[in-house]
């Protein structure tokens, strides 16, 4: 403590019991231990002041942006230093002739490409909580967002990275070139989730705004539907900017807060974006309007400004926060499965809960099979956490015999840890522990996180036999 | 409650940009509020604050002291704060109006002290579109906002009593601060009886109510006037969600230049400025910014605003502020013929 306060300065170290609690979770529903210290630093010298005064004192650190993360990738486990980068939230350096920007991890996805406002450029990663969650955590966890099925995800947009590592040393991984000399090591840290250090400045590639944009709204009277019509898209030679899916429950949710004329009677929407020359995505309408109409769409809409678009969009990155009109609890689950498999599956989810007594919410990346279910339940009701649990965990399973992913987005952070053997043999563990072990040797850097092997975090190694209350 | 909780609530500018960004519809005021009551029960505000929000309280007062202010002011006695107008009035300035216009303007208290030509702007605007209007004057006072934003539960019920019992019958009341409007539709909530709600129903921003009797306002001109920058204030973005108003009330007059931050807080928040004075500079810092990439893209100089307590913080920081109203009435000038 006395170290740490004398690498920042008194207001910048907090060890009172609201900042312990409140710095104890994130955007999931799970729950480790309490945060120990909390440090606020501001520059790359201070992070590594703050890591070497952990490791010294023998204690794990955590790194947290902003804690919208859903896997528990923040969330402390033995009372460790946690290092919050919020603080760190300069725009260093735009270059527009070369399209690259210097930031510092902190700052938040929005206020980048709202900073590019009018030079035409903009950072492509829009994770749906872009207006709250920082760049170091779309590192960390290489997120993604809707327009990530045109643009591809966080990895492809970020040339290079500053890195304290876990002994406190200040690396940079890649260039401002992108090209890689050697092992791709800029590569090997994106997606990390902070067992491989901290990122403390970024070069992130800028990409052009496109000349031409247009959503459209396609509503169906039912899920197998829409989910055949996002495969015949796709099927049919085009990848569009961006391919969403909402269920009934959520357009109903929604609606009322952004007034986007979305049909509430209909069981699912898709909304599809088109962007590039304006007569290809002319043209791309007209297919993509047939090709509707022969799935059975009941309606395609074509948002005629950018006050449409914008309402259009609004409603689906609001969705996760509609859910207290429903229920004060969610838990969400982050799968990839095969698109020809969209509709078999997402039948099966509202099957698993119904059968658990459950309510869900459809709402996700359709063009890339990243399903988002999204549990709703009142964690004051008795008995209501084993079923949502048993729910969870069969949702995994049935996503990867259907020949998906684990995860799409979200990272494994605590939540998804001990599904890893579902998906990797220990030979391809082991390799990856070695990975872990080049950057963190004494296993210092958020230490229960991602790998079965790692140390146990509390209460949540067991989360399919959780005790009462440990999740809220 | 200890000092760290105390702390972490009331460092709440209660911008309220929480709930319109909702999509759950969590009501945070009505929780904010009730919080900062159990506060101010327990750890009253400073006394300064008490007694200056006391005073607000004496309707005749205010104007009395601003002529002091104003006096003191010319003689480079008082620095410039963002509690004050650059330059206020020496008094003696104060139009009256008869009793039995269609139309009510509240006219509030630190308003009415020390800045009566926002009044004056509103009053010539409603009269150039044929209604008559009466100003409800010194003698009905302070709504009690800044008494409820202190947490003060009891003041501020109080002077809504007052309020509602100085203004009987059903004529509109038309308000030019944001945070008085915003108070005054509250007090339905705040007294809970429906005398009260019948009250709040009667009132609406100057803007809300133009925006909704278009008809009233003339033609413009054809002057082309300069661009200008409207913020909006969280009272009337967040609070009262008829932001937009003021762009269909001043949009035929003058250019309007919008800012980039989606409704950022200056940082005034009523007795926040004084209360947590380096947050809100930090907070300002944001808004000035967010200006100066406006004024840059459109070469505009000056900022509308719909609040006072918004305009004089931002003139404080040597901004150029005039009020939305002020803007229209201008444009009118010729046909008021002065
Ligand atoms: C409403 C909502 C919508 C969402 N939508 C999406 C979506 O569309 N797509 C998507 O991919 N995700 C989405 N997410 C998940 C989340 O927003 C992303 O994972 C995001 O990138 C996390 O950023 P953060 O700053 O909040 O990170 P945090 O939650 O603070 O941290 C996440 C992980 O990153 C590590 N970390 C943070 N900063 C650094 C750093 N500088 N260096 C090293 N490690 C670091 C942490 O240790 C932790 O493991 C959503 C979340 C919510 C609540």
């Amino acid at each position: 403590m006395s170290d740490l306060v004398a690498a920042l300065d008194p207001e910048r170290v907090q060890v009172g019991d609201v900042a312990r609690r409140l710095y104890s979770r994130d955007a999931s529903v799970l729950r480790g231990g309490r945060a120990g210290v909390i440090c606020f630093p501001v520059t790359t010298a201070e992070v590594s002041a703050c890591v070497v005064a952990a490791v010294a004192h023998g204690r794990d650190f955590v790194v947290r942006g902003a804690g919208t993360g859903l896997a528990g990738g923040a969330v402390p486990c033995d009372e460790p230093v946690m290092i919050v980068l919020t603080r760190m939230d300069r725009i260093l350096e735009v270059d527009e002739s070369r399209r690259l920007a210097w930031v510092e991890p902190g700052v938040v996805n929005l206020d980048l490409s709202r900073h590019l406002g009018g030079t035409g450029l903009h950072f492509a990663p829009d994770p749906s909580s872009q207006q709250s969650c920082t760049i170091g955590g779309n590192v960390a966890n290489n997120s993604g967002g809707p327009h990530c099925l045109l643009y591809g995800v966080t990895s492809a947009h970020v040339l290079a990275v500053e890195v304290v590592l876990p002994d406190g040393e200040v690396v940079v991984l890649g260039n401002e070139e992108g090209d890689s000399v050697g092992y791709d090591l800029r590569g090997a840290f994106v997606g990390g989730e902070g067992t491989l250090g901290i990122a403390t400045r970024i070069c992130v590639r800028l990409t052009e705004d496109p000349p031409e944009v247009a959503t459209l709204l396609l509503d169906f009277m039912s899920v197998g539907a829409a989910a055949e019509t996002v495969s015949a898209i796709i099927a049919a030679g085009m990848i569009p900017a961006a391919l969403e899916m909402m269920d009934q429950r959520v357009v109903e949710a929604v609606e009322p807060f952004v007034n986007a004329g979305y049909p509430t009677d209909a069981a699912a929407v898709l909304i599809v974006e088109l962007d590039g020359q304006p007569a290809g995505v002319a043209d791309e309408i007209m297919r993509i309007g047939e090709l509707a109409s022969t799935h059975g769409a009941r309606s395609v809409r074509v948002a005629a400004d950018e006050g449409e678009r914008e309402r259009i969009w609004k409603g689906r990155k609001s969705a996760f926060g509609a859910i207290a009109v429903i229920k004060p609890d969610y838990y969400l689950n982050d799968t990839v499965i095969p698109r020809t498999k969209l509709a078999e599956v997402v039948e099966r989810i509202y099957e698993i809960v119904e059968e658990q007594d459950l309510i869900v919410m459809n709402v996700f990346h359709a063009g890339d099979g990243n399903l988002h279910p999204l549990l709703l339940f009142d964690a004051r009701e008795e008995g209501v956490m084993e079923r949502v649990l048993a729910a969870g965990e069969e949702i995994v399973r049935v996503s990867v015999a259907a020949g998906g992913v684990l995860s799409g987005e979200h990272g494994i952070g605590l939540e998804k840890k001990r599904f890893m053997s579902l998906q990797f043999s220990p030979a391809d563990l082991e390799v990856q522990s070695r990975l872990r072990a080049a950057f963190d040797p004494d296993g210092r850097a958020n230490p229960a996180k991602v790998l079965p092997s790692g140390a146990s975090c509390g209460h949540v190694t067991s989360l399919g036999r959780l005790p009462e209350g440990t999740w809220v | 409650m200890d000092s760290e909780w105390l702390a972490s609530m009331s460092t709440c500018v209660q911008c309220l940009g929480c709930e319109t960004a909702c999509p759950s519809g969590v009501p945070f005021e009505e929780l904010i509020s009730r919080t900062r009551a159990v506060m101010s029960s327990n750890r009253r505000p400073p006394l300064r604050i008490r007694l200056g929000l006391r005073l607000l309280g004496r309707p005749r007062l205010p104007r009395w002291g601003v002529s002091v202010l104003a006096v003191a002011q010319r003689l480079h006695l008082v620095p410039r704060t963002g509690l004050l107008p650059a330059r206020l009035p020496l008094g003696g300035r104060h139009r009256r109006s008869a009793p039995g216009g269609d139309l009510l303007v509240f006219t509030g208290c630190v308003m009415d002290a020390c800045q009566p030509e926002i009044h004056d702007a509103v009053e010539d605007v409603l009269v150039a579109g044929g209604r008559s209007v009466e100003r409800t004057g010194a003698a009905v006072g302070c709504c009690g906002a800044l008494h409820a934003h202190a947490g003060l539960h009891e003041e501020a019920v109080a002077r809504a009593g007052m309020v509602i019992a100085a203004l009987p019958g059903d004529r509109p009341i038309l308000v030019d601060s944001a945070g008085c409007g915003a108070a005054l539709k509250r007090y339905g909530g705040l007294l809970g009886t429906p005398a009260a709600a019948a009250f709040s129903a009667r009132v609406f921003d100057v803007h809300e109510w133009l925006a909704a009797n278009m008809e009233v306002l003339p033609e413009p001109s054809g002057r082309s006037a300069e661009p200008v920058v409207v913020q909006d204030p969280c009272h009337l973005r967040h609070a009262q969600g008829v932001h937009g108003a003021v762009r269909d009330v001043v949009g035929p007059y003058a250019t309007l230049v919008e800012l980039d931050d989606e409704g950022l807080c200056c940082g005034a928040g009523g007795a926040f400025q004084m209360m947590e004075p380096e947050l809100a500079t930090e907070v300002r810092g944001r808004k000035l910014a967010a200006i100066g990439r406006a004024f840059e893209r459109s070469g505009a100089r000056t900022v509308i605003s719909a609040n006072p307590g918004c305009a004089m913080y931002l003139e404080a920081a040597g901004l150029e502020v005039r009020h939305p109203m002020q803007v229209v009435a201008e444009a009118l000038e010729d046909r008021l013929g002065r």
